[in-house]
């Protein structure tokens, strides 16, 4: 791609344009260079005065870029309602799969282990990847749904704070989820499961807690932070 | 080169009128649409080479347009089309137009125009 249609790219995607306008944009734009170069041509200049004389014809980057970012109905959701990207919908995503890890713990209970008190026990065959689907949404959901926002926040150019922001809230509520499950309490009753947030009751507790949010911070923000490294301006030393 | 200037000032809401009009005809993609406005305004109208995507994009995403992508000569295109809702749009901005362009031709060929003499 033209030096000139990244350093757009670049500016189109910060001023919060949504990705796939941005894209098809390029793409038409790119296309329109070509016709204008053929057009050029057949007029009788050579290939590099057409491409010169098509690049001006384009319009400048700057009355490129301000064509596209007065529209404010292009804009992407998160630069719309970052505070919605970055946390309602995390938060809500995150509540969905504990809901999803919580129902299958729940059914696993009822099918494989009928009549146990607890469905923390020792498991075999199909039940342990029954549970196993269960454990890897509760374990790594938190971590799961601060990938999606990184690569959101990649792809839109969005500001790190507001990265930041939604993966402390992931680590958090990821730190902070317990699950629990009560055994019947009378024959035929079925036991149930709860899904609670809490710190701990003691200090080694807390702790434990905190490194957990911790962990899941680190390791939500890994791929962003690679993205990161990789996207830096190298010195010219 | 003076049929490549944009004359931004009479310009607001011409573009997406004559986009409307000439999707009306028939499905276009940009550098097409960029070129039967050239045409057919006789270069009096020019809109900016690059600057007509966002207005299609915009149309598009208000639903007055639809795209699809076609392969034409080997090169792969994005094809614009007006939707029935863009028709009644269209309907609506000529009328709109025509009923403007006539108060304006009688303030100017009327007796405002004889006070400017």
């Amino acid at each position: 791609m033209q030096k000139r249609f990244v350093e757009l790219r670049e500016r189109l995607l910060r001023a919060g344009v949504a990705p796939r306008h941005v894209r098809r944009y390029l793409d038409e734009l790119m296309d329109h260079v070509a016709d204008l170069r053929e057009e050029e041509v057949c007029a009788g200049k050579t290939a590099i005065d057409a491409e010169k004389a098509a690049v001006e014809r384009l319009g400048p980057v700057d009355q490129l870029a301000r064509a596209m970012t007065a529209r404010p109905e292009l804009r992407a959701w998160s630069a719309r309602a970052p505070w919605a990207v970055f946390s309602v919908g995390p938060v809500a995503l995150l509540g969905g799969l504990y809901l999803v890890a919580c129902i299958l713990l729940w059914t696993g209970w009822q099918i494989f282990l009928p009549g146990a008190k607890t469905p923390f026990v020792p498991i075999h065959g199909v039940a342990v990847i029954y549970f196993g689907v269960g454990r890897m949404l509760y374990w790594g959901g938190p971590v799961l749904v601060g990938w999606a926002l990184g690569l959101v926040a990649a792809r839109q150019r969005s500001s790190v704070a507001w990265l930041a922001a939604g993966l402390a809230l992931l680590a958090f509520i990821g730190g902070a989820a317990q699950v629990s499950a009560f055994g019947p309490v009378a024959p035929g009753v079925p036991g149930h499961v709860h899904l609670w947030l809490t710190w701990g009751a003691t200090p080694e507790e807390t702790m434990g807690r905190l490194g957990s949010a911790g962990a899941i911070y680190c390791f939500a923000a890994l791929p962003y932070v690679i993205w990161k490294w990789k996207r830096r301006p190298v010195s010219a030393s | 080169m003076a049929g490549h200037e944009t004359n931004p000032n009479f310009m607001n809401g011409v573009p997406e009128l004559l986009i409307l009009r000439l999707l009306a005809e028939q499905e276009m993609y940009g550098y097409e649409i960029v070129q039967a406005i050239r045409e057919r305004t006789g270069e009096v109208v020019a809109v900016g080479e690059g600057v007509v995507y966002p207005v299609l994009h915009g149309l598009e995403h208000e639903g007055a347009l639809r795209s699809r992508r076609k392969t034409v000569q080997g090169r792969s295109r994005i094809y614009y089309s007006l939707t029935a809702m863009g028709k009644r749009r269209l309907a609506r901005m000529t009328a709109t137009w025509a009923n403007l362009a006539a108060v304006i031709g009688n303030v100017l060929g009327g007796r405002h125009a004889e006070a400017i003499r």
